[in-house]
Formats: C-alpha cells, sequence, structure tokens
C-alpha cells in the first residue's frame, strides 16, 4: 500500500474511494465518544484514549476531503455539514438525557447521601406516578387549556397583522415581541402584584361590580384573583402568548390574498372561504404553535408558583421541589422523564389526527 | 390584488419548505423544550437568590473605612433576610460599623429563605468535601444540629470571641450543639399569629382563627415544619415540645391537609410571606416575631400575637461550613455581635429576642419603652407560653419531611 498522495492521484487512496463509509464512520464515532465522555461512562484515561480516538477519526476525514479529490469531497460534504449538530446533540442533549436516566434508576444509600447508587431501581417510577398524579393531570389540563386560550387570542391577532397590518406589520409584531425581552420572572412576578387583593385590578372589578360573577364563574374566589387555578391558566397563556402568534404569523403571511379573492369570485361566503381557504394553508404553523406552547406550559412551575395556591400545583412543581428542596434527584429524574414520556405519547397522538403529511 | 402581491412565483416554491420548517421545528421543540424547562428548575433558585441578596443590608462600605487594619481581611456571612440593623435614617447599620471598627471587609448576603432549600444547596458541595464560599451560615437550630451530626462543620474559634460569654443561661450547651463547640446563636423568636387587622377586620387572638372559614384562601403558613404544625399542635392542646412519634403529630397533620384541601391556606412560604401580609393578600398567617414587628413600625395594622394556646420558640444559630475560609475574621464579628451595646442596636432594629445577656440594659439606653417589650424580652409569664419543638429521631423527622412535603411542596 502506497502512501496517499496529492489529489491528481485520487484513485491510489483507500479511503477516498469509501469517502462516504468513512464520513458515516467519523460522525459516529465522534458522537458516540462525546456522548459518553458527557455522561461520564468513560473518565479518566479511557477518555483521553476516546477523545484521541474522536480526534483521530476527524482529522482522517480531514485528511481524507483535502487529499480525495472532488468526488470524494462531495461525498463526505453532508456528513461534514451534519457533524457539527451531531456533536452538539450528543454532548448537551443525549448524555444529560442518559445520565438522567441512570439517576432515575438509582437509590440513595442514605438520607443525605450526596450521590445516588444506580441498582434498577424502578421503584422511583412508581412513586413518581403514586405520588403525583393529581399533578400530572392538572399540568397537562391546565397547559390545554391555555394551549387553546392562546390560539383563540393569537390566530385573530396573527390574522389582523397578517392581512391588515399594512406598513406596521413589523411594528405590531414588535410590540408583541418586545415585553419578552423582560426576565420571564420579573414578569411573573409583576402579574401577581397587578392581581394582587388590593391591586388596581380587583379594585376595578369591585368598582363594576363584578366580583360576585366572576365568583360564580370560578375566575374569582372569596375577593382574590391571584392564588387561583384562573391566575395560573392566565399566567401560561400570557407568557406562551408569542410562541403561538409567530408561527401562525409566519404561516398566514405565505397565504397569498389571491386565493381568498378567487374563493369569493367562486361565491365562497366570506366565512367558508377563511375555514377551506386560508384555515388550512396555516395548519403548520397552528401545529408548530401548539408544541411550542403546550410541552413548556405542562413543565412550567413559575406561573403555580407566583400565581397558585397549594391546590393548583403541577407537576413543574413537584420536579421542582424534589430537585432542589427535598433533593431526591432520583425521584425526580423519574417524574421528569414520566413528564417526558407523557408528552411525547400527547404530541404523537395529536400529529397522527392533527398534524401534516410531511410529517410522515 | 394580484398587482399588490409581487411575491406570488416565489412564494409558491418557498411554500412547502416554509411548512417543513415549521413542522419540523415543532418537533424539535418537543425534544428541546421539554428538557430546558427542568433545567430551568435549577435555575430559577439562583434568580431568587440573587434578589434576596441584592437586599438593603448588602450595602458597600462607607469609603475610607476598610483601612483600619484589618490586614486585607475579608468574611462572608449568609443569613436570613431582614436579619440585621442596616444603615439608614442616620444611623449606621452593623456591617458598616463591623467594618469600620476591624477594617475586615465582610460581605454579609441573604441567601436563607427556607431551611430546606438551603441545606439542599450546600448539601452537594458539603456532602462531596467541597467547601462553600459563606464563611457563616445561620440556619434554624434542628438544621444546625443536622449539619453538625453530619460533620459539615468547623468548631468554632470560641478562645478568640471573649464575649461568648455573654450568651444567655439557657443557650448555653443546647440539645443541637451539646458541647457548645459548634454554634453561636445569632438571634432567637417566637412563631405566633401575624395578621393584618385591615384585611381581618377583627383581632386576632386564637390559633382557631386560621381556620376560620371567613378567611378561606388568605391564610399563610409557613413551609418550615417545626413552626407550621408545632402551632397547629398547640391549637389541638398538644405539646410539641414532647413529641416521640408520628401518633404523636398525626391529628395537626390532618387538620393542615383538610385546611389545604379545603382551601383554606393561600400559600405556603419560606421567609418571603412579609409582602403578602403587608399588602393583605394574606389576612392573617403563621409568622416570626421580629418579622412583623419590623412591618409593624411602618404598618401599624400589621400584628404579631402569641396565640392563647401558645406559641413556639426557636433560634437560628451561627455556624461555619467545614472548611471556612477566614476563621478569624469570624470570631472578630462574632466577638463584635456579642457586645451588648453593638447587640442592643442590632436588637432595635431587628426586634427579635436577643442571645445576648445585657442588652435589655443597653435597648432601654436607646428605646425604654422597647425594653419593656415582652415579644423581645419575654418575661416568665410570657416564656411560660412558649414551646419548642422536641428533638426527632430520624425515623419520624422522615416520616414527617415526607407527608409534609407531599402536603406543602407538591
Amino acid at each position: 500500500m502506497t502512501v496517499p498522495t496529492i489529489a491528481d492521484e485520487p484513485r491510489t487512496n483507500p479511503l477516498a474511494q469509501r469517502a462516504e463509509w468513512l464520513g458515516l464512520t467519523a460522525m459516529v464515532v465522534s458522537g458516540v465518544v462525546l456522548m459518553l465522555i458527557g455522561a461520564r461512562w468513560v473518565t479518566g484515561p479511557l477518555a483521553v484514549f476516546a477523545a484521541a480516538i474522536m480526534l483521530g477519526a476527524i482529522v482522517t476525514l480531514v485528511i481524507t476531503a483535502i487529499t480525495g479529490g472532488p468526488e470524494a469531497r462531495r461525498k463526505i460534504a453532508p456528513y461534514g455539514l451534519l457533524k457539527p449538530g451531531v456533536l452538539w446533540l450528543a454532548l448537551f442533549y443525549l448524555a444529560p438525557l442518559i445520565t438522567l436516566l441512570k439517576s432515575s434508576l438509582s437509590t440513595l444509600p442514605s438520607r443525605f447521601a450526596v450521590k445516588a447508587e444506580f441498582d434498577w431501581n424502578f421503584g422511583n417510577y412508581r412513586d413518581a406516578f403514586t405520588d403525583n398524579a393529581p399533578q400530572f393531570g392538572r399540568a397537562l389540563l391546565f397547559a390545554a387549556i391555555a394551549t387553546v386560550l392562546t390560539i383563540l387570542i393569537g390566530y385573530p391577532l396573527a390574522y389582523v397583522i397578517a392581512f391588515r397590518g399594512r406598513k406596521y406589520r413589523s411594528l405590531l409584531l414588535g410590540l408583541i415581541v418586545i415585553p419578552f425581552f423582560t426576565s420571564y420572572l420579573i414578569r411573573t412576578i409583576a402579574w401577581s402584584s397587578l392581581l394582587a387583593d388590593s391591586g388596581p385590578i380587583v379594585g376595578f372589578l369591585d368598582l363594576l361590580g363584578l366580583t360576585g360573577p366572576l365568583s360564580t364563574l370560578g375566575i374569582m374566589d372569596n375577593g382574590k384573583l391571584i392564588n387561583t387555578p384562573a391566575a395560573v391558566i392566565g399566567g401560561l397563556t400570557y407568557n406562551f402568548l408569542p410562541f403561538m402568534i409567530l408561527p401562525i404569523y409566519v404561516s398566514l403571511e405565505k397565504v397569498n390574498p389571491a386565493l381568498v379573492d378567487a374563493a369569493q369570485d367562486l361565491y365562497s361566503p366570506s366565512v367558508k372561504a377563511f375555514f377551506r381557504v386560508v384555515f388550512p394553508l396555516t395548519i403548520p404553523g397552528l401545529f408548530a404553535g401548539t408544541l411550542l406552547t403546550f410541552i413548556p406550559a405542562a413543565g412550567d412551575f413559575i406561573n403555580q408558583q407566583y400565581l397558585g395556591n397549594p391546590n393548583t400545583s403541577m407537576i413543574g412543581n413537584s420536579i421542582q421541589n424534589q430537585f432542589l428542596v427535598q433533593n431526591n434527584v432520583p425521584l425526580a429524574s423519574a417524574m421528569s422523564f414520566v413528564l417526558m414520556i407523557t408528552i411525547t405519547i400527547g404530541v404523537l397522538i395529536y400529529t397522527k389526527f392533527f398534524g401534516t403529511e410531511e410529517l410522515a | 390584488m394580484n398587482s399588490r402581491n409581487p411575491r406570488n412565483p416565489r412564494a409558491r416554491s418557498m411554500q412547502l419548505s416554509r411548512r417543513q420548517f415549521l413542522v419540523r421545528s415543532g418537533l424539535i421543540g418537543t425534544a428541546g423544550l421539554a428538557l430546558p424547562s427542568f433545567l430551568a428548575a435549577c435555575g430559577g433558585d439562583d434568580e431568587e437568590d440573587g434578589a434576596a441578596t441584592g437586599g438593603d443590608t448588602a450595602t458597600g462600605a462607607t469609603p475610607g473605612t476598610t483601612a483600619a487594619g484589618g490586614g486585607g481581611q475579608s468574611l462572608l456571612f449568609d443569613n436570613w433576610p431582614a436579619y440585621i440593623d442596616p444603615t439608614e435614617d442616620g444611623a449606621t447599620g452593623t456591617v458598616d460599623r463591623f467594618r469600620a471598627a476591624t477594617g475586615i471587609d465582610l460581605t454579609y448576603t441573604e441567601g436563607l429563605n427556607d431551611n430546606n432549600e438551603y441545606f439542599a444547596k450546600i448539601q452537594p458541595l458539603l456532602g462531596a468535601g467541597n467547601t462553600i464560599e459563606p464563611d457563616i451560615i445561620a440556619p434554624t437550630y434542628w438544621m444546625a444540629g443536622r449539619i453538625i451530626n453530619l460533620g459539615w462543620v468547623d468548631k468554632l474559634p470560641i478562645d478568640e470571641v471573649p464575649n461568648a460569654a455573654n450568651l444567655r443561661d439557657d443557650l448555653v450547651n443546647p440539645t443541637w450543639d451539646p458541647t457548645g463547640e459548634f454554634s453561636l446563636p445569632w438571634q432567637t423568636g417566637m412563631t405566633g399569629i401575624a395578621y393584618n387587622l385591615e384585611a381581618t377586620g377583627r383581632e386576632i387572638t386564637s390559633i382557631e382563627d386560621l381556620f376560620d372559614p371567613a378567611f378561606s384562601g388568605k391564610i399563610g403558613m409557613l413551609t418550615e415544619m417545626r413552626d407550621t404544625i408545632g402551632l397547629i399542635m398547640l391549637g389541638l392542646g398538644k405539646d410539641p415540645s414532647t413529641v416521640a412519634s408520628f401518633d404523636d403529630v398525626a391529628e395537626a397533620f390532618e387538620k393542615l391537609e383538610q385546611a389545604k384541601a379545603a382551601g383554606q391556606i393561600r400559600q405556603f412560604t419560606g421567609n418571603d410571606y412579609l409582602d403578602d401580609l403587608a399588602t393583605g393578600n394574606f389576612a392573617a398567617c403563621i409568622g416570626w416575631s421580629g418579622d412583623v414587628l419590623q412591618l409593624g413600625k411602618d404598618n401599624p395594622n400589621v400584628r404579631f400575637v402569641i396565640p392563647e394556646e401558645g406559641g413556639m420558640r426557636w433560634a437560628d444559630t451561627m455556624i461555619m461550613p467545614k472548611g471556612a475560609a477566614n476563621r478569624s475574621a469570624a470570631a472578630q464579628f462574632m466577638n463584635f455581635v456579642y457586645d451588648p451595646v453593638e447587640q442592643a442596636q442590632l436588637t432595635a432594629w431587628v426586634q427579635y429576642i436577643s442571645p445576648v445577656k445585657g442588652t435589655q440594659d443597653e435597648v432601654a439606653k436607646i428605646d425604654p419603652e422597647l425594653a419593656e417589650n415582652p415579644l423581645l424580652f419575654p418575661d416568665d409569664a410570657t416564656n411560660a407560653r412558649l414551646r419548642s419543638f422536641a428533638s426527632l429521631n430520624d425515623e419520624t423527622e422522615v416520616e414527617m419531611d415526607t407527608r409534609f412535603a407531599s402536603i406543602v411542596g407538591a
């Protein structure tokens, strides 16, 4: 075997002939190595060795790309482009996920132990379910209601901006986004002072004599607006509204107004034109907005913490409490996994019924 | 219409990719958003911490005072909020007085809001044999006892603290630190009922008032189990100082759980109950004497009462986490605050029960009326109405903690 030389003899380089295979291998090897190091499954000298293998794979790939000629480069390019993303996910997504999974199957050897011991303890999953069923239920219910509310508020808003906004479109979109330059926590705490019992909003409702009707509707309770389920749902709706508006807006903006004209030319009433023509074209945006709203809302704990009461606790609060107050990392990890799986299943079902053909 | 739409031909070709992009970004959202919300759970606490340490007491030293000869020593003390006299209204606070007197660069932070939460923060570090930043922390007595038992503390440099002799007799060699080598109380106080007269419309006298349906959804209780359960036990006519097993507290837990289920309790809080009390969101809540008295100075409607059934007594105590760097500076600080003259200024502001003998006489020189207040200087009759929570064995504590957490935390 001759030493690989420069591009004028690409066929003599065996690696260049299998450039595709090499690109894939290098990507997989480096991904796995980063994941193992990130999850601390290999440590010490072994980790150094693994890192050396990874570097070796990358260097081989680069050398092949340089020496292999245009044909080899064309084959390697897709893997080269994928690689940063794959490595990033391996280190910062897969590795933590594996660590979390491992910790969810561990047991704390003693009450104040710092390190949990891995022993396939599926009991954590049982406890995660049995102790927190109401919290799971509330999280999903509140998130679902908040998502529906964001659609009801966000869709018309996005529609008006997209079709009637004219030159003010950017300004209007900016106005939606600007409040979110402030910290999430601060905005939520601000709501708790606005809605306080002696605050301006309750005072105004009192003045209008709305306290009674609102209590009947279950929105107010004994003269208070915050620390009620309605306040938690309201907070979630407010905080996630832009994540609904923006994707819907992007969808609506791409709808050609001429399509509506065409429908009307064919004697379709405006309402029917909307539901038969415009709405179906915005389903992808609606779909993305739903996921962007529902998923973080179901895991949220800030809104409940500042706007809720002890009977409105959501699974995010339970997880936060187990992680940060009780220091029961195994149980908290198991709860996180159950939540992730629940949401994934929910999303898959949702996709089945509402998703678009591109998902297949 | 068409004339206003020059993007028409291009739009078609872009549309598919845009739709795909949206759908896929949604799917990535599935994966990407679930995890960060848990990570955010870990981050949330730091933000609270930052807010707490930004309090009025962490003020910068007056320029020039640090040159007094502390040899460039520094000291970090992490304490509860509103627990030291600040420099305000012409008075110089303890932090600044100490800096001026010793030249030691004292950083005073307010990172404690709840004992369990604080423990969860320091446990991974101290438990793994690492050090934490503060040289002195002041958890509540039972938590201090736990940390001492775990061996996560250094002995105090008590030889360098001559004023430690001023420690109140009933606090020498306490149950949580039988040899008295590891801890020195910061302040002691009472747990009773705090209420906002404007919101209640009447005086509160009894623990039963916390369960009055008229205050439904307007009652606050503490995440501090020994205070909340202790007070409820007193309301039920039981003695929290003799708890031996979970059976002794079961009734109190049931009462708490029922009140929570009925919507009586607005929120369980740590030291952050004061805002809700001041604004009237809490008509009444379980509170700590000094906090409420401080608030009452500005807002006469906010009152503190030892309920007729009795109140709880506790101490927050200074300990030095293992490996604390600035032992000599810490000793000087403890000596400084255990001087009755200095202590009196602190007590007059925080309005807790001072652990330092001779403070009452010094407070009398500042404010004679305050020196007669039984909430600061309890007489025998007041003391007889107070109970401390029993030292719990491990098994009982775990059972109570678990049950309490399921009511409060989740």
